[in-house]
Formats: structure tokens, sequence, C-alpha cells
């Protein structure tokens, strides 16, 4: 593939730092969506008493996935608070945290012996009930990816932990870390997929995490460990399938359609908690990363707001011009510190004032790097050039749907264009 | 809870970090690449200083007509840019732009008298050089960079459409086609029939060969210019030539200076159109030998690929990101098209420096150029 920009990481300090347990929030403010799919509705109202993971919003439909209690109190309000996941605000539930450790039940865990009795329905079941979604940035529910029709044989398992956004680290401390953890989560997707085989995917750079994956994962029958030279591109699945599988995905096609299913490192790790622990999805490990003195992972309950993060890890609320989360080049800048921890909330990157001030725009120069660049081959300026214009007939002619969002296009752009920007605005 | 900063944190869209590469670093290196090529045709040509074959007269230092050029036309370029910055509100102020073009506009300058040459007209002397000089820098920024630029998109290279309008006047003439016939006082024997090495006739054009009016036309005109052989036309033509295009003194400094450009942003500047050129012009140039019956087909590969307003125009200006195809396929078709054009304009027009002609039609076909090699997205 001869179209990817390598992109330099700054990950040499967090990739490091040992995840920390963040302290639990006095007030946590939880979305009710922060998934791909139908809104949830809240279960609880005002007033009412919840325990840690105590179901708190949910959806009937199927493509959703419900949102827990990360601590024990009492909901104080239900008001709208900046969603990182959609770039707008939405209605997020407000728990007072009253310090007790009391554990909603609900979600029973198994056993590893009784996982090959358990059927793929309850363990599908359970892992919808967890409120488990693709935690690498798309947030799509995984009851919904594991569940492919009766009619696709997967053939392919293909576990990413490639993690390319150029400052996060929260999935490589996973790897080295919750290595065993994530091993019991293959093991129960790959029994609801029908046994696949398992291709672990990671990057060449992740030195310390490989020999761990290579002790966990070396003697499991038909698996794979596969430490290549990927670039932040192919942590999209597409591509990725393309780098370790050699076929290219059509679009519109999903992975399970040409019989694979990628599932990102921290998904899989959620679902041995949930189906082992009885833990639903409540809280992440997430990066806090950029202009800072001390880089950190940070285990971190969902709704927690990062105002508590930031004054915490001492940084100056007042050097700080912008904040960045779920990655430098796909997630999204924040516009107030009190934004809520999400389940897609990868990473925290700190931008100081004192970093040298984004370029302005100017009028393209033609040079074309752009086209040369798109990782999907697609010509980035030409249909920039159509959406400006109002041509949008022109702009889908020209796979405007196949953008996958990854922001090359910008990033390479010497004129500084919102390429990426406009063209995902529009795709919507 | 804190609110504090909250309404200070700047909002912008993914991504938010963003390459290495700006404009004004392209035009940083664009400019750097341009001056070491500009010095080095400067100290080259320094070694002549021009005499009036008929007076005897002392002239200028071909070297310093070389520096007082582009220092008039950078400053030309660079002072009106910021002008019209300063006079109109929505003009952008693109000073190494500025300079850039100035350079292009020096380098692609046609310099030197050819020993041979009694009567060359004006514009290739100082000091009426440095005129013409400023002239196309300043039309050349103001029209077709600036007032070209509000049409949304630039239609022809600003460096050769302000040669071209200046010099139409006289391009007929002293200049150019006209005294390349060979019933003219230049006498140079027609590429439209057989080259040949060495100073016997060729063929039927009953003059002297190719190789010797090149030997004439571009070897130090100081010293008695060498027998015309293939070794010593090839050396003149990549290592030093007297006349011409001055980006184009030195074919190898050029080369160098060029694919060094290339490599370091390979994907901003738009190097297919380079390769394509060249390989199209040295096919067409086989071609030519071939229908001519070339006694020595080295001679009109040499000349066709190493005059200074084929190398220098095949690495700096047809690349122009500006006014080229946007596709890779397009642009491999406007390199070939360049170059198609270029060798029958010289062949069938006595028009040594066609490709400037030949780059501003091409320049015309870019909007339909820009519709070739839209290739399918991933997976389709």
């Amino acid at each position: 593939m001869a179209n990817l920009v390598k992109i330099p990481e700054v990950k040499e300090q967090a990739r490091i730092a040992p995840i920390e347990v963040f302290p639990d929030p006095k007030i946590a403010m939880v979305l009710t969506y922060q998934h791909a799919g139908a809104p949830n509705i809240p279960s609880v109202n005002v007033g009412d008493s919840v325990i840690i993971g105590q179901k708190i919003a949910d959806s009937k439909e199927r493509v959703s996935a419900p949102v827990h209690s990360p601590i024990c109190g009492k909901v104080i309000k239900i008001d709208d608070v900046f969603n990182s996941c959609n770039d707008t605000t939405s209605q997020a539930i407000w728990i007072e945290n009253d310090g007790k450790k009391t554990k909603d039940k609900t979600l029973t865990p198994i056993s590893e012996s009784e996982l090959s009795t358990t059927s793929n329905e309850i363990l599908i079941k359970k892992i919808r009930e967890a409120g488990i979604i693709g935690l690498g940035g798309a947030g799509f529910p995984t009851h919904v990816k594991l569940s492919p029709p009766t009619t696709s044989t997967i053939k392919h398992l293909i576990v990413n932990a490639t993690e390319g956004e150029p400052y996060d680290c929260a999935d490589e401390r996973l790897l080295i870390e919750k290595t065993a953890n994530i091993l019991k989560g293959v093991k129960v997707i790959r029994k609801i997929l029908g046994n696949p085989k398992v291709i672990i995917a990671t990057k060449a750079t992740k030195v310390a995490a490989i020999p761990k994956i290579q002790e966990v994962f070396g003697s499991e029958p038909e698996t794979e460990i596969v430490a290549g030279h990927y670039t932040y591109q192919q942590g999209d699945a597409s591509l990725l399938q393309k780098a370790i599988l050699g076929y290219e995905t059509p679009p519109g096609k999903r992975s399970h359609e040409m019989g694979t299913i990628v599932q990102n490192v921290a998904t899989i790790n959620a679902v041995a908690n949930a189906i082992f622990e009885g833990e639903p999805l409540i809280s992440r490990v997430t990066t806090l990363n950029g202009d800072i003195a001390q880089p950190k992972n940070l285990l971190v309950k969902i709704g927690t707001p990062i105002s508590n993060i930031i004054n915490q890890n001492n940084i100056d609320t007042n050097d700080i011009n912008k904040l960045v989360v779920a990655g430098v080049m796909m997630g999204h800048a924040v516009p107030t510190l009190d934004t809520p921890i999400n389940k897609r909330t990868s990473s925290i990157i700190v931008f100081s004032k004192k970093r040298k001030p984004d370029q302005p725009t100017t009028a393209c120069i033609h040079c074309s790097a752009c086209i040369s660049s798109c990782p999907v081959r697609l010509h980035p300026v030409l249909i920039y050039d159509a959406i400006t214009k109002g041509n949008f007939d022109k702009a889908e002619k020209l796979y405007l749907k196949d953008c996958i969002g990854c922001g090359t296009c910008s990033y390479v752009c010497p004129s500084r264009l919102p390429l990426a920007s406009t063209i995902i605005a529009s795709k919507q | 809870m804190s609110n504090e900063s909250s309404s200070e944190l700047v909002v912008k869209s993914a991504p938010h970090i963003s390459g290495p590469m700006s404009k004004n670093r392209m035009m940083k290196f664009t400019f750097f690449a341009l001056l070491i090529i500009t010095a080095v045709s400067a100290a080259l040509w320094s070694e002549v200083t021009v005499t009036n074959y008929m007076s005897g007269a002392t002239g200028w230092n071909l070297g310093l007509t070389v520096v007082i050029c582009a220092l008039i036309a950078v400053g030309v370029a660079v002072g009106a840019d910021f002008l019209l910055h300063k006079l109109v509100s929505d003009s952008e102020l693109n000073i190494w732009s500025a300079a850039v073009f100035g350079l292009i506009v020096t380098d692609s300058y046609t310099l030197g008298l050819p020993t041979m040459n009694m009567s060359m007209g004006p514009p290739v002397e100082a000091p009426a050089a440095f005129i013409f000089v400023a002239l196309i820098s300043l039309i050349g920024l103001v029209v077709f960079k600036k007032l070209q630029g509000i049409a949304g998109r630039k239609f022809v290279n600003p460096a050769a459409a302000a040669k071209f309008l200046v010099l139409l006047p006289i391009i007929g003439g002293s200049f150019l086609a006209i005294e390349h016939l060979p019933t003219s006082i230049l006498g140079v024997p027609s590429l439209a029939g057989p080259l040949g090495a060495g100073i016997a006739p060729v063929g039927a054009n009953g003059m002297a060969s190719f190789a010797t009016y090149m030997t004439g036309c571009f070897a130090n005109p100081l010293v008695i210019p060498p027998d015309p052989t293939i070794e010593s036309i090839f050396s003149m033509m990549m290592l030093n030539k007297y006349h011409g295009w001055v980006g184009g003194a030195s074919s190898i400094a050029v080369i160098i200076v060029g694919i060094a450009l290339f490599a370091i942003g390979r994907k901003y500047f738009k190097w297919r159109i380079t390769a394509s050129y060249f390989i199209g012009a040295a096919v067409m140039s086989i071609l030519m030998s071939t229908v001519y019956g070339d006694a020595d087909l080295l001679v009109r590969l040499m000349f066709t690929l190493f005059i200074g307003s084929s190398i220098f125009l095949g690495f700096f200006m047809a690349t122009d990101p500006a006014t080229t195809p946007y596709t890779g396929t397009g642009q491999i078709i406007f390199g070939i098209g360049l170059a198609v054009l270029t060798v029958l304009i010289q062949t069938y027009m006595n028009f040594f420096g066609g490709s400037l002609l030949a780059l501003l039609i091409m320049n015309l076909t870019v909007p339909l150029l820009d519709r070739v090699g839209i290739h399918k997205s991933f997976g389709r």
C-alpha cells in the first residue's frame, strides 16, 4: 500500500507509565448516549439512589448499549453536558457519590471452566447488559458485532492492538498489564464466533508489550502474533485487514461478510471483565498526555469530569490552550474542562498555550499531497472543492462516503485546509 | 468541578496536529534550491565578460548580470507582493512565494552571447536585460499570480506567461524563431533534418553539423571552441553552457538539486511530471532521429534534454503545483504532452525555447486532465 503517511508518535513517557487507579469522582456525569446506534432513555429519576454497576439508561433497540452508574450515590440532576462522542451537548445523569462501595450484582460472572458450557446467547446477552461498545473509538455495540448472520462464517478474529493514535498508550498498557485478562476475553469471543483463527496485530514499536503477548498467547492454538511496522492509518479495521489478510473490504460491507471480526484490545478486556467478573463497563483506561510534566495512564470511572483529572495532576488550567479527547488525529477538542469521561475517551491530550499556534488556513496550492496520502485512495481536495461549491452529487461521485475520517489529508495539507472535517461533516 | 478557563479553550476540528510541511516551508525549500542553481550559474558565467563583436567595447560580466537580474526579479516580486498586500485588503502576503517567483523569472531568462552571433537583440545583454527581467517579474506577479488567483485557479504558469507576453513583440525576430532558420543570419541547421556530430555537414542541410552549431552557441565564447564530438558536447551540455536560460547553465546542478528537492518533499512536488516529461522528450527525440536518419542520435537527444529551457523547465516550471493536474495520471499525461509539444515546436517552428510555449498550452489542458485518473476508492 503506497499511500500511508507516517505520523510521529509522542509516547515515550506515557508508554512506560503503569496504569494508576484514579479516585472516584464526587459527582459523576454519566452520558446516556455514548455508543453508535439508538439513544438510551434514563431508567432513574432525580432523587433515586443508585449503586455501582446499576443500569441507569438503556434502549429497546438492538443497536444500543446501556450505561451504568460508576459510583454509589444519589441522582441529583439529569441535564445536558458536552458529549465528546458526537461533539455536541447531550443528556447526562448526575450522581453524587456517597462514598459507599455497594455493587449491583445483576451481571452474574461465570468461571473460566464454565465458558465451554455457557451458550453463546447468554454470553452475548451478558456483553450487551454490560454496555460494552468498541473502545477503539467507533463505539459500535459489541454484542451486535459479535452476532453476525448465521450465513457468515468467521475465519479470522483480529485483535487490534495497533493503537495508531500518536499520543495514546492505554491499549499498550493493557497489553502489558492485563495480558492474561485479554486472553480470557479472546477465548470468550472466539467461542462466540465459532473458534476462528486469532491474529494479534500490534506494532513493532510496542517493545514492552510484544514479549508479554508472546508469553501469554504463544502457546494458544490457532493464534498468530503479528508485530508489524503499521502506520497510524492501519489502525482502521479495513486497512488492518488489508495489511494482514491482503483483501480490501468493499465500502458498505461489514468485516464479517469478509469472514473477519476485528476487536480492539480494550474492548476484549472489557468483555473479560463482564463475563468473568460480572463487571459492567463503568471504567476505562485513558492516557493523559500532551504538554504536561508527567504523562500517565489512568483507570478512570466513566462520568468523571476531566477537570478532576486536570486538577488532581496539578496541571495549570490557565496554561491550557486546547484539550483534546480520544486522540489527536480523530478526537475532539472539548469546549469545557467539565466534559465527562465516556466509554470512548481513550486519551486526554493537553495542548499548552506555549505550544506553537496552529498555522492559519490559506488558499490551496494544488500540491496534491492529500491525494497521494489518502489511505483509501480518495481525492480529498476535489471532494472538498465540490462540497464548498455545494455540488454534493459530484462529491458523492468522488466517493465522499468512503472516507474513513482518519484526518491524514488535513495533516499533510501545507495550506492547512479543513479537508477532513469538511468531508466528515458532509458525509454525515 | 471547575469552570475556570472553560470559555478559553480552543475548539477546533480534528486532526489537532499538522504535518511538518507548510506552504511557507515548501516555498523556503524551493527558494533555496533555486538559489543554489542561480548561484552555480552566476559562478560559472562569471568567467565571461561580454565583448561587443562590432565595436569591441567591454560589456557586463555575465555572472554579475545573473546576480543583478536575480536581485531585480526577486526585489520587484517581493515588493509588488508587499504593496498589493498593503493596498488590497484580501491580498495574501506570500513573501517566500514571491521570492521563489522572482528566482524562477531569473532562471528562465535567456542571457549570454553566442560566439557566432553578431546581431543579437538587447534582451540577452545587460543592461537591457535588467529592464526585461523587471517587467516580467512585475507583470508575472501582478497579472499572472495575483489576478489569476482571484479566479480561484491559475490557468497558466505565471513566469512562463509573463516572459512570453513581454518578449512576444520580438519573439519572431532576433530573439528566437526567425533567427534560427537555416537561411537567417544565425544559419542554424534545422532540427527537421538529419543531425550529426563533427564539423562536416550532415545530410541534405548543406550546412555545418548541428553539433557545430551547439558548440558555437553554448561553449565559452572567449576561448576557441573544441571540435564538436559526442564527448565534448555531452560535457558542455551537462556541465556548463554559456548561453540560454540562466537556470540551465549547468544541467547536472539542476538534476542534483531537483532530485534532492523531490526527495525532501516527495508528496508535495509533482515529480511525475518531470519524469514523464524527460522520458517523453527522450522518446520523441529518438523518434525524430529515426524519421530524419540522424548520423548521431545522441546529438538530438542531448539538445532536447539538456538545453536550459528543457532541463530547468522540466524540473522547476512544469511542476508548478498551481498550474498542473491533481491526479497522478493527469500529471503523467501532462508531462508527456509537454514533451511532445516541445519537440514539435523546436523542430518545426525553429523555436528553441519551445518548451515555454508548450508549457502554456499544456497548462490550459489542466481542467480537462483533472478529470482523468480519478481512481476508484479502497475496496471498489
